[in-house]
């Protein structure tokens, strides 16, 4: 048999892959996976409003950092920290999670045989995180204006574009954890020692002058460490440093070819 | 040209410590359009690997696959619009609705059946708002196959379909495949049930240990197996000798105290009946039993098709 031999009519070509209404559906179908999975809410929506109000009800939101024009360490340093953990718990925990969870049970190996590609879910996990993400920013901002006085960047338009580009980076480590993980529960566990190893290096616990000097630089140009200092940057209106933007970039380009590289889907 | 035609499929595995299994050694297959066709035998006959290579979720390490036609790695895209498939393995978007599961599926066809209709077509109407997570295994199962079904395939791969489904169930997921049948849809249905099979299957593969043992319509099987009839009774009185000797059809008879076994072909139950009432014999508990798929494996391999079903000895001469 020769595939030019054709007697049943050929199946048309046009079209082939599925469209806008597919992929819309896709994105609704993983926004209510990951409502409804109520649980995995709490930590990117609560940890970080808790070290808020933590830091919040010290004397952060009084000390003024000369030549910021008149903004805290609240505004500088815990503003940043609680973004930071923001896009972290969705990037770094709660996707691949999910990631994890759809390899294992074979719903990426049952799409795999429908003309969705598995790697639609993907995108479309990244498109939730990324409103998840957004939504936790806003709801932490506003907690942080309202109840604790916290002022908004002084550039606005930098401090956007460094969130994103953390949140590239989170979501790549994410995709990382994914990879390599060979279980739901596996990817959690790792998920949390990667998000808090990121955290602890990069001034989750407390201001990275504390921590040891070889430490302290390690955090910095990891994504956790490096989102928070861009982030300062972009609060008091300062430039941001190259290197923070060059560590979030190098994770991004660097976890996502080493995640494309070991990505399993079955 | 056939709507599957899988030529010499092969699939090794290498076990812990290096030893290679043959999962599938050689197996070839062909449905015609529109037919349905079996894929019958016993656990780790090999049936799963050897339909998964035809979805083209496994690649073969040897051998050739086409469905419509086209190869299911190369032409993908294309192959996935006509090929529907339910899997014994796939799991879905647990915290999904069964409806929201169906319509979201849909989704990826530019072309296909209603949702709603499919969901109703498999007697998930009162389960439709139900999370996938909460289904019953039998549940789960049915919507499976509705999503394998709505994009309207020409080709559908049913993986053990009634597996963990209660009788009225099952029976109703066998209308649904009648349904295909009437819709001209080419139907590759994997089974280790003889029933479902005979019932629902144009022609049978049957599979053993990786390789294809026989290939016939499930009454071509039987068949060819040379395995007949047997009409069992009872007598009040002992049987008179050669009552039945001049019957039509009757090879063979065997008389065990009051029960009487006869084996032969052709409208054996009728003959037998006519022979004793001429002759006033009285027989109770008169049964026609007739060789099923399952004999004919038997009668093949050598061995049951399914553990823990009593396929009975063969020939009673």
């Amino acid at each position: 048999m020769t595939t030019t031999d054709l007697p049943l009519p050929a199946p048309a070509r046009h079209g082939l892959r599925p469209g806008p209404r597919a992929w819309a559906a896709l994105v609704v179908a993983e926004g209510k996976m990951v409502v409804r999975d109520t649980a995995g809410l709490v930590v990117p929506l609560g940890l970080p409003l808790l070290i808020l109000v933590m830091y919040g009800i010290s004397d952060v939101n009084t000390v003024v950092v000369p030549g910021t024009g008149g903004r805290t360490v609240l505004d500088l340093f815990v503003v940043p920290v609680v973004i930071a953990i923001v896009v972290g718990t969705v990037g770094v925990v709660n996707m691949p999670s999910f990631l994890a969870y759809y390899r294992r049970s074979g719903v990426l190996k049952r799409l795999s045989v429908t003309p969705a590609s598995p790697a639609m879910v993907l995108v479309a996990q990244v498109v939730v995180s990324a409103v998840q993400t957004a939504l936790g920013v806003a709801l932490a901002l506003l907690v942080a204006t309202t109840v604790f006085g916290a002022r908004l960047p002084a550039s606005p338009g930098v401090a956007l574009g460094v969130l994103a580009l953390s949140a590239a980076a989170m979501y790549a480590v994410g995709m990382l954890v994914a990879a390599v993980a060979p279980t739901p529960n596996a990817s959690v566990a790792i998920g949390l020692v990667v998000f808090f190893g990121l955290g602890a290096t990069g001034g989750m616990f407390g201001d990275v002058s504390n921590l040891p000097e070889p430490v302290a630089r390690l955090g910095e140009a990891l994504p956790f460490g490096a989102s928070v200092q861009a982030l300062g940057d972009a609060w008091a209106g300062a430039p941001v440093e190259a290197a923070h933007l060059v560590a979030l970039g190098a994770t991004v380009v660097v976890c996502s070819l080493v995640a494309a590289r070991f990505f399993r889907w079955t | 040209m056939d709507a599957v035609d899988a030529r010499d499929l092969t699939k090794r595995y290498r076990r812990r410590g290096g030893a290679v299994k043959v999962a599938v050694d050689h197996v070839s297959l062909a449905a015609a359009e529109g037919e349905i066709l079996g894929i019958l035998g016993p656990n780790g006959a090999g049936k799963t690997t050897t339909v998964e290579m035809v979805a083209g979720v496994r690649r073969p390490d040897e051998g050739t696959v086409r469905v419509a036609g086209l190869d299911p790695f190369a032409d993908r895209a294309v192959v996935r619009r006509v090929l529907g498939v339910q899997l014994q393995s796939g799991y879905l978007h647990g915290a999904l609705t069964v409806r929201e599961l169906a319509r979201l599926y849909r989704t990826f066809y530019a072309t296909g059946r209603d949702p709603d209709a499919l969901v109703e077509l498999l007697g998930l109407e009162e389960q439709r708002d139900v999370r996938y997570e909460r289904l019953s295994g039998g549940q789960q199962q049915r919507v499976a196959i509705v999503l394998a079904l709505v994009g309207d395939p020409r080709v559908v791969v049913l993986d053990e379909l009634t597996t963990g489904l209660d009788p009225q169930a099952r029976r109703q997921v066998w209308g649904v495949v009648e349904e295909l049948r009437d819709r001209g849809v080419t139907v590759l249905l994997v089974s280790h049930l003889m029933e479902e099979v005979e019932r629902l299957c144009d022609r049978v593969t049957l599979l053993d240990a990786g390789r294809v043992v026989a290939h016939d319509t499930p009454a071509g099987l039987v068949a060819g197996t040379g395995l007949d009839q047997r009409v069992r009774f009872r007598t009040a009185a002992p049987l008179p000798p050669g009552v039945l000797d001049a019957v039509p059809g009757v090879d063979g008879v065997e008389v065990r105290g009051d029960q009487v076994v006869v084996t032969g072909g052709g409208d054996l139950l009728q003959g037998v009946s006519t022979a004793l009432v001429r002759a006033g014999v009285v027989a109770t508990e008169t049964r026609l039993e007739r060789a099923t798929l399952d004999d004919a494996f038997l009668a093949l391999t050598g061995r049951p098709l399914a553990a823990g079903t009593t396929a009975e000895k063969a020939t009673v001469r």
